[in-house]
């Protein structure tokens, strides 16, 4: 009897199972149209719409072969790596174009993340590019992904309080401390990414750089590396620093400017458009300038940032994955972000044209601080480096020239070997 | 006079317990100009937050995905639990002891220390973001819990009115309907709530082994909510899902808080 | 006799199997597999270098002085949210057990906190501690940016935990009080004995087991904190916990050998700690409490 009822229920379940597994399968598969497939943008999710309308357009232009679907990720950078990383690690088909950030170029090349750009495809992608956006997207003398929009840091001062904007470093402090209270200089001293880039550009300034011409072994030389840290020692221990220095990232910097007791402020373009909405007055007397050097006589020179267009390793349709890059980086798309969204282009002859002018007055210092701009270290241990740096340096009033030279030349090294934990 | 001062410790404790629903309540019915003021209670009431979590795919799925995933792992883990304990209190046999002591080893574990591998082995083979991905390490995590909580419920049961019931004429399979059923059923209920609130509440596993809205659960989306505007926190959003995730505890913990108090404290009053 | 056993036995075994199986399969086995990824160099930044290198993470881990300051991290948190827990959960078990009136309301919210998401308590505290938009520092007229300084960053994260784990260790005392014998008290009142010296002569000593079970499970669950510390600091101003260094090394940086090392370090702490417990107080645990 109870042998019967067991073979009853196992033949009972065995039925339902049996009846399931269609509905699982069509449950758990996502149909895709044989006759348009959906190519998936993930990027960070772009305030003004301009990379939405870039989809669109593009979209529309492909003429059926393609849609564009934007995938908002979220807009602080590590969480986009973050997020991105771990689904590329897990081999995911659903990532078409990938809206990456200049620092994961080598680190995603290296992890076989993105596919390489060849032939007419990079030839577009390079076309009138300026050729430190083009570097940014190379590693290993490979092309990884098309220029898209770029970024960089520029000094804005009070027109109204400062003559003639300063030169170097220890002018602008000594500038700042004679106009007192209302002399503070606005700049990024948190412990995140924003601390690795001002620290780079000071270095670089100064002559140094963080890695050797190989990638491999860390460079950091001596004395350019003291004058980058005695900079950013005597400007968090100045009169002049914004009281929360050490916790200060763009934002924070911008709003502090636009409420008006600063006097300088480095920060990104994109706090032109902005003071000129939330801070009129402010903005009637805000001049630009390059970003301060640290020798006399020698230019500065400033971190790239920048979006550049990668394409997902496992994507289902690469074909037509770099065509949708090549069109979303083309000039048009790129007019549409500077002068919607602020986004500087990455094509040098756009800097002339009268349109991205009136949006970027100040597009020729912007052109000439690209000229000259540094790539922040192209390995793929960069994540681990950035780390090691701004963990090293923060925060920026404890910074000591001699035992951080060390400090820092020790934990790059190790970050290189990726060993030690972060 | 100690009954005002037994009163008054009710109140408080009352009040300690409720602060931080009442808190995200206001919080999420707070328009988001106002949600810069440091007042606990809104000045004017608003649903703009409900209306922009449920409007955006994001909360939705992943209160599907946790239902589901919860439901399924609590359903596992149950159905094994009871035949374990079962085993364990009404048969005899070598090793019964290691598995009760294994259990509790599994209860004391970290489980950081199992994220890396099985993030790695379900990258490899695909069971990364799905499910299954989740429902697996809920199901394990939570068997001491019910093993244990079962064993004890187990324990107080009657066993010989079964063979009372065999003996008076019923069968098998009507002695177990209609004499066990009904006096295991209390305990194995109880242990399904307890299961389905530690998985409902996992953040650890949900933030690792997720990462779209196939599988990723309430707690981790609304850890990982973006604001719709860069510079904006999604305070509000985060507090409207927050309460639409909680209230459902705080009904099923009204009405079964005896069953959840007596599953809790099983272990320690019986052992 | 002996046929009934044997097949008793394999009854038992077979009922048991499943639960066995999945235990061990994904617990086991991924514990097996840290200790065997803990011992080779692999990043999943580049994933054919998968190479033995012995005990070199733990080298580089134990080494370094983020896993040291992470573990006092731990340990802080730890010791600072069960002392107060227990203080405070015996009160309220002393409440809920003396309680006349709304015993029914009084259990269902305490057990509010411990239904509701970590996540959630973390984010709600968070909110109110937050300087524009809770209400904490209007309430106490303060101006702190709590969760930007060490010290008030790890008091937020304390307070969260005592706040939600309180209920759960005043019902595992609650079930140490109900043992108590009533006749015992009776006699002790009888023998002049105080309301305060029966509490320190009787009833204590008596929940000494329901005390230690609490304690215990408490400091291992204190110490593997996770959610609170992710969603408020994420680990800043220098609160890392030892679980969110392990997430950071193997889910952000994908560094699978580091992070393994990371991860059966943890799991030796567990085990120390848990063997100190029933070392220290011995035979206290062999006869009762076991969690429910």
């Amino acid at each position: 009897m109870t042998t019967r009822r067991r073979v009853c229920g196992v033949s009972a379940a065995r039925r339902a199972l049996v009846a399931l597994v269609p509905v699982l399968v069509l449950a758990c598969g996502e149909p895709q149209s044989p006759t348009q497939p959906t190519l998936n943008w993930y990027v960070f999710d772009e305030p003004s719409g301009a990379f939405e309308a870039a989809a669109r357009r593009c979209s529309e232009l492909s003429e059926g072969r393609f849609e564009i679907r934007l995938t908002a990720l979220p807009s602080d950078a590590d969480q986009q790596r973050e997020q991105l990383v771990r689904r590329l690690a897990a081999k995911d088909a659903d990532i078409d174009i990938i809206g990456m950030d200049v620092i994961w170029t080598a680190e995603f090349a290296e992890a076989g993340w993105v596919l390489p750009w060849r032939g007419e495809p990079a030839r577009q992608a390079t076309q009138n590019r300026i050729a430190a956006t083009t570097a940014s997207a190379t590693y290993k003398g490979q092309l990884w992904a098309a220029p898209f929009t770029t970024n960089t840091q520029l000094l804005w001062y009070r027109t109204d309080r400062v003559k003639t904007p300063p030169a170097t470093w220890s002018e602008m402090i000594d500038m700042a401390e004679a106009l007192g209270r209302q002399g503070t200089i606005q700049a990024q001293g948190e412990r995140y990414e924003g601390l690795t880039v001002f620290f780079t550009s000071l270095l670089a300034s100064a002559g140094g750089s963080v890695l050797d011409s190989l990638g491999a072994q860390p460079s950091l030389e001596a004395a350019a590396t003291r004058a980058a840290l005695q900079i950013m020692r005597r400007l968090a221990t100045s009169q002049a620093s914004a009281p929360a220095l050490s916790t200060a990232r763009e934002d924070h910097a911008r709003l502090a400017f636009e409420a008006g007791d600063s006097s300088f402020m480095l920060n990104y373009t994109y706090v032109w458009p902005s003071a000129r909405q939330n801070a009129p007055e402010v903005a009637a007397n805000m001049g630009w300038a390059r970003w301060p050097a640290v020798l006399d006589g020698m230019p500065s020179r400033v971190t790239l940032g920048g979006i550049n267009l990668g394409i997902g390793a496992w994507s289902r349709h690469p074909e037509l994955a770099f065509q949708a890059a090549a069109c979303i980086a083309s000039a048009d798309n790129q007019r549409l972000a500077a002068a919607r969204g602020g986004l500087p282009p990455t094509m040098a002859s756009l800097y002339d044209e009268p349109e991205v002018r009136t949006t970027f007055p100040f597009a020729d210092v912007l052109r000439a601080t690209l000229r000259d701009a540094v790539q922040r270290p192209q390995t793929p241990f960069y994540s681990d480096i950035s780390l090691a740096v701004s963990r090293t340096l923060h925060p920026m009033r404890a910074i000591d020239p001699d035992k951080d030279l060390a400090r820092l030349r020790e934990r790059v090294a190790r970050a290189l070997r990726s060993e030690g934990l972060l | 006079m100690e009954r005002l001062f037994w009163r008054a410790g009710t109140l408080i404790v009352i009040g300690y317990a409720l602060l931080p629903v009442a808190w995200i309540l206001s919080l999420s019915l707070k328009p988001a100009a106002e949600l810069n003021e440091q007042r606990f209670f809104p000045r004017t009431l608003s649903l703009e937050h409900y209306r922009a979590i449920f409007t955006d795919s994001q909360f939705p799925a992943a209160l599907w995905n946790s239902l589901g995933i919860a439901l399924l792992a609590t359903l596992l883990a149950v159905s094994l639990a009871m035949f374990a304990a079962y085993a364990i209190v009404r048969l005899e046999f070598a090793g019964k002891r290691w598995i009760l002591a294994g259990a509790l080893s599994i209860a004391m574990f970290p489980p950081i220390a199992v994220i890396g591998p099985l993030f790695n082995l379900w990258r490899t083979t695909g069971l990364f973001d799905t499910w299954a991905g989740l429902i697996l390490p809920y199901m394990t995590f939570t068997l001491p819990l019910a093993i244990w909580t079962l064993s004890a419920f187990f324990r107080d049961i009657p066993w010989d009115l079964d063979r009372a019931a065999r003996v008076d004429g019923a069968s098998a399979w009507q002695a177990l309907r209609y004499v066990i059923v009904p006096l295991a059923a209390p305990g194995v209920f109880t242990t399904a709530i307890l299961v389905f609130i530690f998985a409902w509440n996992d953040f650890l596993f949900a933030s690792a082994l997720t990462s779209t809205n196939n599988a990723r659960t309430v707690p981790a989306a609304i850890a990982f909510f973006t604001g719709s505007s860069r510079f904006e926190l999604p305070t509000g959003s985060i507090a409207a899902a927050s309460v639409v995730v909680t209230i459902p505890i705080i009904i099923m913990v009204l009405v079964f808080q005896r069953r959840i108090v007596t599953g809790l404290t099983a272990g320690a009053v019986k052992g | 006799m002996s046929t009934r056993s044997r097949s008793e036995r394999r009854l038992g075994w077979l009922l048991c199997a499943p639960a066995v199986g999945a235990m061990l399969l994904v617990c086991a086995y991924p514990v097996l597999y840290a200790l065997w990824l803990s011992l080779h160099r692999y990043d999943l930044r580049f994933p054919e270098q998968q190479t033995f290198v012995g005990l070199a993470n733990y080298l580089s881990v134990l080494s370094s002085p983020v896993w040291w300051q992470s573990l006092i991290n731990t340990l802080i948190i730890t010791i600072g949210s069960v002392s107060v827990e227990l203080v405070l959960g015996l009160a309220l078990a002393l409440l809920m057990h003396r309680a006349l009136f709304g015993r029914r309301t009084l259990r269902a919210s305490v057990l509010v906190p411990y239904g509701m998401i970590t996540v959630v308590a973390a984010l709600a505290w968070k909110f109110a501690f937050d300087p524009t938009t809770g209400f904490v520092n209007a309430l106490l007229d303060l101006d702190q940016a709590w969760l930007t300084q060490r010290g008030s960053a790890f008091f937020v994260i304390i307070f969260t935990e005592i706040w939600k784990t309180t209920p759960f260790v005043a019902l595992l005392l609650l079930a140490g009080l109900t043992l108590v014998p009533q006749e015992l008290l009776q006699a002790a009142r009888v023998d002049g004995a105080g309301v305060v010296q029966r509490f320190w002569r009787v009833t204590l000593p008596l929940m000494k087991p329901a005390i230690l079970v609490a304690l215990l499970f408490r400091t291992l669950d204190a110490f593997r904190i996770f959610d609170t510390v992710f969603v408020q600091t994420r680990g800043a101003q220098d609160t890392e916990s030892v679980s969110l260094v392990g997430y950071n090394t193997l889910i952000v940086r994908l560094n699978l050998g580091l992070g393994s090392t990371v991860s059966v370090l943890i799991f030796l702490c567990v085990v120390l700690i848990a063997i100190l417990f029933v070392k220290g107080f011995g035979t206290s645990f062999t006869r009762s409490g076991e969690r429910g």
